[in-house]
């Protein structure tokens, strides 16, 4: 309804990535000129106000390129098939596939997402593909779905925006037998009665290997600062779990000195930062459960008269091209990719499941890993 | 006499005639536009006019709706209610919570709360003094604190397992849903309170002009306090019931339903600066915000920036009708 307009505007005022990029052009070009990472940097920089302006264009020819479809990591749980659901059986192509998105498409993990999902429907040749956008209201995703259905979906893509509450709008599905498949966030129900199955990343798994990275690269010592995403979201728990657990195993020399949230938004992981820059002088790392913060992170850190990524190194997750093409640059550290391109895995596992055969009730993919080492020659390939 | 009465006459009932005309399309301007909406959709796409669809925007609306009878009565007095969707956030998380106690319990919790601060604010605009917007914005910002500290910022859902509840919830009478039909009800009680009742002329007269309705002796403070009580009971009464229809107390809704519930009674031809105000106009309100986002995504293909341009382009529109019309009649 109307109040996703409130939200909106006041993220494209508050968060506008193309001013916070050109706000670090004339940084980095002061900083780096004289080296040839500085050419690199410059026109890494300035694609990213080119991508910001033309985001679908490039996402679409990543995700075509396919150097980066997600590939599966683990799915060795219980299975779910048609008969057990109680499904009909239907070919994709007489099928009207619904998809529900979560959050505005005004961030590159969404973009990507829903760009994913709508290329692989136009791939596999769907009788029809109508999609939805909840913009963060739970209310909304719930009549979403009920529309999608009532519009004669036959199968059920969501992205949820909470794990509880979406109960009417999986009921109606279920009085349907519509199959509904969820991606990147489980719900609170029960798999292959309530929705069929969960597609998603790790994300316990991410901050942990994100500390790895990080004690890694800091040579096991020094004092970090944790940005963290929005509270009461189980994404911001699971990495915090995962990356404290894994400092306090094999990092004894790391002390994390401070712990903010940052929304998972730019302008406040950089606001948070300057401020915790300037309470912890001795901060030499900063872990950000999102790219978007991690950036904001970095401007903070040029702000501060520091160099991001030598004085200050920095960590985050997500895989985003803006954060990637920074680890060239040689601003940034490291980045654990959270795949966004459901789109192939999401169609793959219809398939099988609606002619019949047994689909994992929790399919994990795996993630890669950008560093120093690897990101120049894998940057193309994130989103 | 002969000869000035018939020119007279129809000079002023022609007059009249379109002056009436005027209001009514004014009074009735929500409806009218709901209805061509209506039409035009069901002719547009195959799949809007069908029970499934029709029943599913009504229960969708239904909270909206709840909401937005008790913003029409603050409206009316010339107030804005700004807390209403942290008031419904923390109803459904009390009355999740509360449900272990049973149905009861459940829906008692909720409205004693959503009374009470409905009660602090409407105290603070009428015997403090204080505006309206800057007192329920700092209900906004304080009650959705309260929803985070008590659900441990945010990460705590209570559940709802009592099967009454659930009924209330998601059950329904003759294939209306429970939510749909205490909306309607909650509906005609409030038409009847605005223009049948005492009380009700007097929220009228107070947000028509205030000095005035001292002057006649009417309890202006009460009448503020009591609108802001109402508004506050119906928010939480409208979380109780989403908290009932899915099954949990989920901390994160509400947000910015203030605005949505604004534009219904504003779209309903409730002026914002109080003194007039139509219940009915309110329900077409609720129902067009409803219609609009079903319109698109029947169309299914739009981007979610464009459905923004798209809602937010039709809002424009709609006021722009109003406005011209009440002009009309001014004139």
């Amino acid at each position: 309804m109307f109040l996703s307009e409130r939200i909106g505007i006041h993220a494209a005022l508050a968060n506008p990535a193309v001013t916070s990029t050109r706000k670090l052009v004339p940084m980095a070009l002061q900083r780096t000129s004289r080296s040839l990472v500085a050419a690199v940097g410059l026109a890494a920089t300035v694609g990213l106000i080119l991508t910001g302006c033309t985001n679908t264009g490039t996402d679409t020819k990543g995700s075509s390129s396919g150097s980066s479809e997600q590939t599966v990591k683990a799915s060795d749980g219980p299975t779910c098939d048609l008969a057990t659901y109680k499904g009909e059986k239907i070919d994709l192509k007489d099928a009207v596939v619904g998809f529900s998105q979560s959050e505005k498409e005004d961030n590159p993990f969404r973009i990507a997402e829903t760009q994913s999902i709508k290329d692989e429907a136009a791939k596999v040749g769907v009788k029809k593909f109508i999609s939805t956008n909840a913009q963060s209201t739970l209310s909304k995703q719930i009549s979403d779905i009920q529309d999608l259905i009532s519009q004669g979906a036959n199968v059920l893509i969501v992205a949820p925006l909470n794990s509880d509450g979406l109960e009417p709008a999986l009921s109606a599905a279920r009085a349907k037998n519509i199959p509904v498949i969820t991606i990147d966030r489980k719900l609170n129900a029960e798999a292959c009665s309530d929705y069929v199955s969960f597609l998603g990343s790790d994300f316990v798994e991410q901050g942990k290997r994100a500390a790895d990275q990080l004690i890694k690269g800091t040579g096991g010592k020094g004092k970090v600062a944790i940005l963290l995403g929005a509270s009461g979201n189980g994404v911001t728990t699971d990495r915090t779990k995962g990356f404290v657990d894994e400092i306090k195993a094999k990092g004894s020399g790391i002390e994390i000195v401070a712990q903010q949230t940052g929304d998972f938004a730019r302008d406040k992981g950089q606001s948070v930062t300057e401020q915790l820059l300037q309470s912890n002088p001795e901060i030499t790392a900063i872990y950000a459960e999102n790219d978007e913060m991690g950036l904001g992170a970095q401007a903070a850190i040029i702000a501060a008269g520091k160099t991001p990524g030598k004085d200050i190194q920095i960590y985050s997750i997500d895989g985003t091209k803006n954060a990637v093409s920074q680890i060239v640059a040689g601003q940034y550290n490291g980045v654990i990719e959270s795949n966004p391109r459901f789109g192939p895995l999401a169609f793959k596992t219809l398939k099988s499941f609606l002619a019949g055969d047994p689909v994992g009730q929790d399919i994990i993919i795996e993630d890669g890993e950008y560093d120093p080492d690897n990101a120049a020659s894998k940057v193309d390939g994130a989103f | 006499m002969t000869a000035i009465e018939p020119s007279a006459g129809p000079a002023s009932s022609s007059q009249l005639a379109r002056e009436r005309a005027v209001g009514a399309v004014q009074s009735f301007g929500a409806p009218i536009v709901l209805v061509i909406v209506v039409i035009v959709a069901s002719f547009s796409f195959p799949t809007f006019f069908t029970a499934t669809n029709l029943t599913n925007i009504l229960l969708q609306s239904s909270f909206l709706l709840i909401v937005g009878i008790g913003m029409t009565f603050v409206i009316v007095t010339g107030g804005i209610d700004l807390s209403v969707g942290s008031v419904f956030a923390l109803g459904g998380v009390l009355a999740a919570y509360a449900s272990q106690w049973g149905w009861v319990a459940a829906l008692v919790v909720p409205l004693v709360v959503g009374a009470l601060i409905g009660a602090i604010q409407g105290a603070l605009v009428a015997w403090g003094g204080m505006a309206p917007f800057i007192v329920t914005l700092a209900g906004l910002l304080a009650v959705r604190g309260i929803v985070l500290a008590i659900t441990n910022g945010g990460s705590t859902t209570p559940l709802i397992t009592d099967p009454v509840l659930k009924v209330i919830g998601q059950g329904g009478l003759a294939g209306i849903e429970w939510p749909v039909i205490i909306g309607l009800v909650l509906l005609v009680i409030g038409i009847v309170l605005l223009t049948r009742s005492r009380t009700g002329q007097g929220v009228v007269a107070v947000g028509g002009s205030e000095n005035a309705s001292t002057l006649m002796g009417l309890p202006v403070a009460r009448v503020k306090m009591s609108v802001y009580v109402l508004s506050g009971i119906m928010a939480a009464l409208a979380g109780a019931l989403n908290a009932a229809y899915t099954s949990s107390g989920v901390p994160v809704v509400g947000v910015g339903m203030e605005l949505s519930a604004i534009s219904a009674v504003v779209i309903g031809g409730t002026l914002l600066t109080g003194g007039k105000g139509s219940l009915i106009g309110t329900l077409a309100g609720v129902l067009l915000l409803g219609v609009i986002q079903n319109i698109i995504n029947q169309v299914g293909s739009l981007t979610s920036s464009v459905q923004s341009i798209v809602s937010g382009g039709f809002l424009a529109v709609v006021v722009i009708i109003q406005t011209v019309l009440s002009r009309q009649q001014r004139l």
